[in-house]
């Protein structure tokens, strides 16, 4: 066994790629997940005959409007100009100067372009990670509800294009409950919780049961890290701050957000103690600096999880009310399973307590109506429900570090289909996988 | 968790002109308003909610940041009312101080749109006679004229000193929520 090399972990999101070995606690290489090509190639074969190297994609995948056609003058001319390309940070370098244009092959946590993805992937592979994929196996991951063609295109390219040695393709949400098992709060490493997983362009709130996602609950919010930017920016604004550029307005929600208890007792306590008021100093690439005032933004900013009334107009659900509507309609006997293991993950959710608000407010909701329900049945007492919202320190990459921890075990490669089963039976194998971490293993 | 209403929905036997609340004042200023104790001397800005002197002003002054961001408001009695009209009221004020405004200059136009001719409930020139009754005679609508000067110049008295706390200012952060609509309206 000492021999045996490990997992290649690679988490692939809408914004970031996260990319490591099973077994490290963090990922060798987070970058965006963005690809830079030849801005010739790409615009002139919208319209093309012939299809991407990557062969048989389901019909309702070349359907999409230029998906997966955008650059199918790759298969008759394969020159140099497919080897062309950037990914990552170099990708949006590149696409600053001359000639390249730069694509986001994964779209809603998808895969939209698979000849993108698989070039993607390549210089994952070869360029940053430097591994073998002959002797490497893989353990990839997906969003929930991925629609089963999408694994066995990724199988192909993993099998067919890379040959490696072995796949597994896991649930995010999955992955991110078993990144919690980490924290000292969580004892007995169920794979049933409700997953909050806030990134930079949506919420999502996520109910697995045994390992198992349900799909029909899962609901998603459009806030998220971004709406949070465009927020404190548009705070940094009315005061009229010499500088409010998106940039500086990440910054300042990165280095001094939090959530408060109640805003009007903090809008007070920032009259008593004018220290909480901080300055922040942004330097221009010039290399001039100016200071800025930074206040109330620090804790309105979270807050429009809790209120989005005062961000937007559309969408006026809190948070909470979310949480607790997705485990409502989840099927009764898990749901006592859900509220007690409600774990985050993702960057919108590392703000300071964030966690003790969504807590309390969730808590809040299910005592009401638990004493509604008493008072209904006229003297019935309830045992109460226990809430609790699972905060750890692996949150910012909990799906990698999920996946991290699971393929380090050693009966991970069991769980994996092979590159010899692959042969034997075709793509159809990765639609069923068998459980990791779940019950019956070690 | 929805926007803040005033505790003073809890004070049971408020007299209402139309569908306004009379609530008592903390204020030096004549008018038909039942006038609480003043501060001690060098007391805090902010009052203590238990103290027998905070008043309907110091709610809305402290609830002012918060509630203005705010788009949608459920009104749960005359109470609230009068929170809706004073944090309107205050944004009408910070729209009226410059950022260059010194204190005296400010002072001086907060009180004058305290005192400049304003709409009560029922005319025409009142933006929210949805949600306000109109006195039902002359007289009410005197004292509630009167009553609700008294208001006026209370909150821009102390808005003044919010603003400018120490004689210098005005303070950005609380211009900063000039340009907010509570619920969308506005004086």
């Amino acid at each position: 066994m000492a021999s045996q090399t490990p997992a290649v972990v690679m988490d692939n999101g809408t914004g970031y790629s996260k990319l490591g070995f099973a077994g490290n606690d963090s990922p060798s290489f987070v970058f965006p997940t963005a690809i830079a090509t030849k801005a010739g190639a790409g615009s002139a074969a919208g319209s093309a005959p012939g299809r991407p190297p990557v062969a048989n994609k389901p019909s309702f995948l070349a359907g999409g409007g230029g998906g997966g056609g955008a650059s199918s003058h790759l298969s008759t001319k394969r020159g140099t100009e497919d080897l062309d390309y950037f990914i990552g940070d170099e990708a949006l370098a590149a696409a600053n100067g001359p000639g390249y244009a730069i694509n986001y092959p994964i779209r809603h946590g998808q895969i939209e372009n698979w000849d993108h993805m698989e070039r993607f992937w390549s210089n994952s592979i070869f360029k940053y990670l430097r591994v073998e994929p002959e002797d490497h196996y893989f353990l990839l991951t997906e969003p929930p509800l991925n629609p089963p063609e999408n694994r066995e295109n990724t199988a192909e390219i993993m099998f067919e294009s890379f040959n490696c040695a072995g796949l597994y393709i896991a649930v995010q949400a999955v992955l991110a409950l078993a990144a919690s098992w980490t924290s000292s709060k969580v004892t007995d490493r169920s794979l049933t919780g409700t997953v909050i997983d806030s990134g930079d362009g949506v919420t999502h709130v996520i109910p697995v049961a045994e390992g198992y996602v349900i799909g029909s609950s899962i609901k998603s919010i459009p806030i998220a890290g971004r709406d949070i930017t465009y927020f404190v920016q548009s705070l940094l604004r009315d005061r009229g701050e010499p500088d409010s550029s998106l940039k500086t307005a990440e910054k300042v929600k990165e280095e001094y957000c939090y959530v408060c208890p109640d805003i009007v007792k903090e809008f007070a306590r920032y009259d008593r103690e004018p220290d909480r008021f901080l300055k922040h100093t942004v330097t221009a690439p010039n290399g001039r600096s100016v200071s800025i005032d930074v206040g109330y933004e620090r804790f309105l900013a979270p807050e429009i999880f809790f209120n989005p009334e005062i961000y937007s107009s559309d969408f006026l659900t809190p948070l909470p009310n979310v949480v607790d509507g997705v485990i409502q309609s989840s099927p009764i006997d898990v749901r006592r399973g859900l509220y007690k293991n409600i774990v985050l993950s993702g960057g919108s959710t590392l703000y300071k307590d964030f966690g003790r608000r969504l807590q309390r407010d969730i808590r809040h909701l299910v005592d009401a109506r638990i004493r509604a329900s008493e008072a209904r049945s006229g003297g019935a007492r309830s045992g109460g429900l226990d809430v609790a919202v699972v905060t750890h320190k692996r949150q910012r990459h909990g799906p990698w570090f999920g996946g991290s921890l699971l393929g380090q075990t050693p009966e991970f490669r069991s769980y994996c289909h092979t590159k010899a089963e692959y042969d034997e039976i075709g793509p159809s194998i990765v639609r069923r996988f068998a459980l990791l971490g779940g019950p019956g293993s070690a | 968790m929805p926007a803040y209403h005033s505790i003073f929905l809890e004070d049971r036997d408020v007299p209402v002109i139309g569908n306004f609340p009379v609530l008592p004042l903390r204020t030096r200023t004549r008018g038909p308003a039942y006038t609480l104790p003043p501060l001690p001397p060098n007391a805090d800005i902010e009052v203590p909610a238990d103290s027998e002197s905070y008043d309907c002003v110091d709610e809305i002054l402290s609830l002012f940041r918060a509630n203005v961001l705010f788009r949608n408001f459920e009104i749960n009695g005359p109470a609230d009312r009068m929170l809706i009209y004073g944090t309107l009221f205050i944004t009408e004020c910070l729209g009226k101080v410059k950022p260059t405004m010194a204190a005296r200059d400010a002072e001086k136009a907060l009180i004058n749109v305290a005192l400049d001719h304003f709409a009560i409930p029922g005319d025409v020139a009142f933006p929210l006679n949805q949600a306000f009754e109109p006195p039902r005679d002359r007289q009410d609508a005197e004292t509630l004229r009167s009553y609700l000067s008294q208001v006026r110049q209370e909150i821009a008295i102390r808005l003044h000193a919010r603003l400018y706390p120490g004689g210098v200012g005005p303070s950005k952060w609380w211009l900063s929520f000039t340009k907010r609509k509570f619920m969308g309206k506005s004086f």
